[in-house]
């Protein structure tokens, strides 16, 4: 337990490293001006778009950023369990 | 033709910004350019104690743009050289004593007669910063290897990109060489990768800077510092003097990095 809380701090990585990505991570959302809570709300968006055509499972959406080397990407994966037929 | 105008800022205070001022403005002028350097800060004046000129202060910054002195009555000639002077602001005045295009009028009549104008920027990113940038035509960024320094740092860079300002050059100060080699503060490779702009310099983490600024003598006068050092280098860069990258690691630290960097 200890040493799972010690992972999850970093405290078992060099901190350097650790501030390293933390700031990857921050500069990346302050450049482009989107919260944590600006993605959540896309990734709802997503889902019920998703939703209407689609059984999917909505733990398993998730949405990210990505910073590639000329651009930025966003990044979404889901699982389909069962895709609808036409209702038509 | 015109001098080069030059506004060293941050974001996050107690970086080094009037250190920097000091040490670059000093070397400037050893290399027998006229130099002014013109403390931006209003409220918060510190750049007359850090060049030991504090006890001749008559008239301010705020004095010559509201037209209570002449220009040169207000300029404190350095101790040492005699071409190199201070400006220094007002201590008992609100920012917004000045506007942006006041000091833009102030450093373009300053550059006619200087090789070098530097200007010392307050912290923060409101008035005060806008009327230290907008005479300026190039900008050092100050950050320490320090996450808040290095976000604030990325945030200023964004709002000088988006001005009319575009030469836009990068001081790493105080470095802790050991730290960084024990993995446990972010290498200058790190830095500047995150902040990708070019790198000046890095100036370590060193006593040196603390008794020169009690003292009111900058560090680059004295001849064996490390630190005084980087801050020579980074002052011949700035004048467009060509100097590896890899000088400022004593044991060949920045090596590996001189590619991505300085040309
Ligand atoms: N390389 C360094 N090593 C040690 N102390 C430093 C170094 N650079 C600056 N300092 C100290 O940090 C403090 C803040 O520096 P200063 O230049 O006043 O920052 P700013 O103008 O950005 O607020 C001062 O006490 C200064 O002596
Ligand atoms: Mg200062």
């Amino acid at each position: 337990m200890v040493s799972l809380l010690r992972r999850f701090f970093g405290v078992d990585k060099q901190s350097g490293q650790v501030a390293r990505k933390r700031m990857q991570f921050v500069l990346m959302h302050d450049r482009i001006d989107i919260t944590p809570d600006l993605l959540e709300a896309v990734r709802k968006d997503i889902l019920e778009v998703l939703s209407k055509y689609m059984e999917i499972d909505g733990k398993s959406l998730k949405v990210d950023l990505e910073q590639g080397k000329d651009f930025m990407a966003l990044i979404s994966n889901v699982q389909v369990k069962r895709v609808y037929r036409h209702a038509s | 033709m015109a001098g080069k105008t030059i506004v060293v800022t941050s974001g996050k205070g107690g970086v080094g910004k009037t250190t920097t001022v000091a040490n670059l403005g000093t070397t400037l002028a050893k290399k027998k350019y006229s130099v002014v350097m013109l403390d931006a800060d209003i409220g918060l004046r510190n750049l007359d104690v850090v060049m030991g000129l504090e006890n001749r202060i008559v008239y301010n910054l705020v004095d010559i743009i509201e037209g209570k002195c002449r220009k040169a009555q207000a300029m404190i000639r350095d101790r040492k050289l005699s071409n190199l002077f201070i400006i220094p602001a007002a201590q008992t005045r609100e920012k917004n004593a000045v506007n942006p295009e006041q000091m833009r009028q102030l450093c373009a009549e300053l550059a006619e007669e200087f090789d070098f104008v530097l200007i010392d920027c307050p912290a923060g990113i409101e008035q005060g910063f806008k009327n230290a940038v907008a005479g300026a035509s190039t900008a050092v960024v100050v950050t320490t290897p320090e996450v808040s320094a290095i976000r604030d740092a990325d945030r200023v860079i964004g709002l000088l990109e988006a001005s009319e300002l575009k030469n836009i050059y990068l001081v790493i100060n105080r470095l802790n060489v050991k730290m960084v080699k024990k993995g446990d503060m972010m290498s200058t490779e790190d830095i500047i990768s995150l902040l990708s702009v070019p790198l000046l310099g890095v100036v370590p983490e060193s006593e040196e800077v603390v008794i020169s600024t009690n003292r009111g003598i900058p560090l680059v006068h004295e001849r064996g510092s490390k630190a005084g050092s980087a801050f020579r280098r980074i002052a011949s860069r700035l004048n467009g003097e060509s100097i590896p990258i890899d000088e400022d690691g004593a044991d060949g630290f920045f090596g590996r990095m001189k590619r991505l960097i300085w040309n």
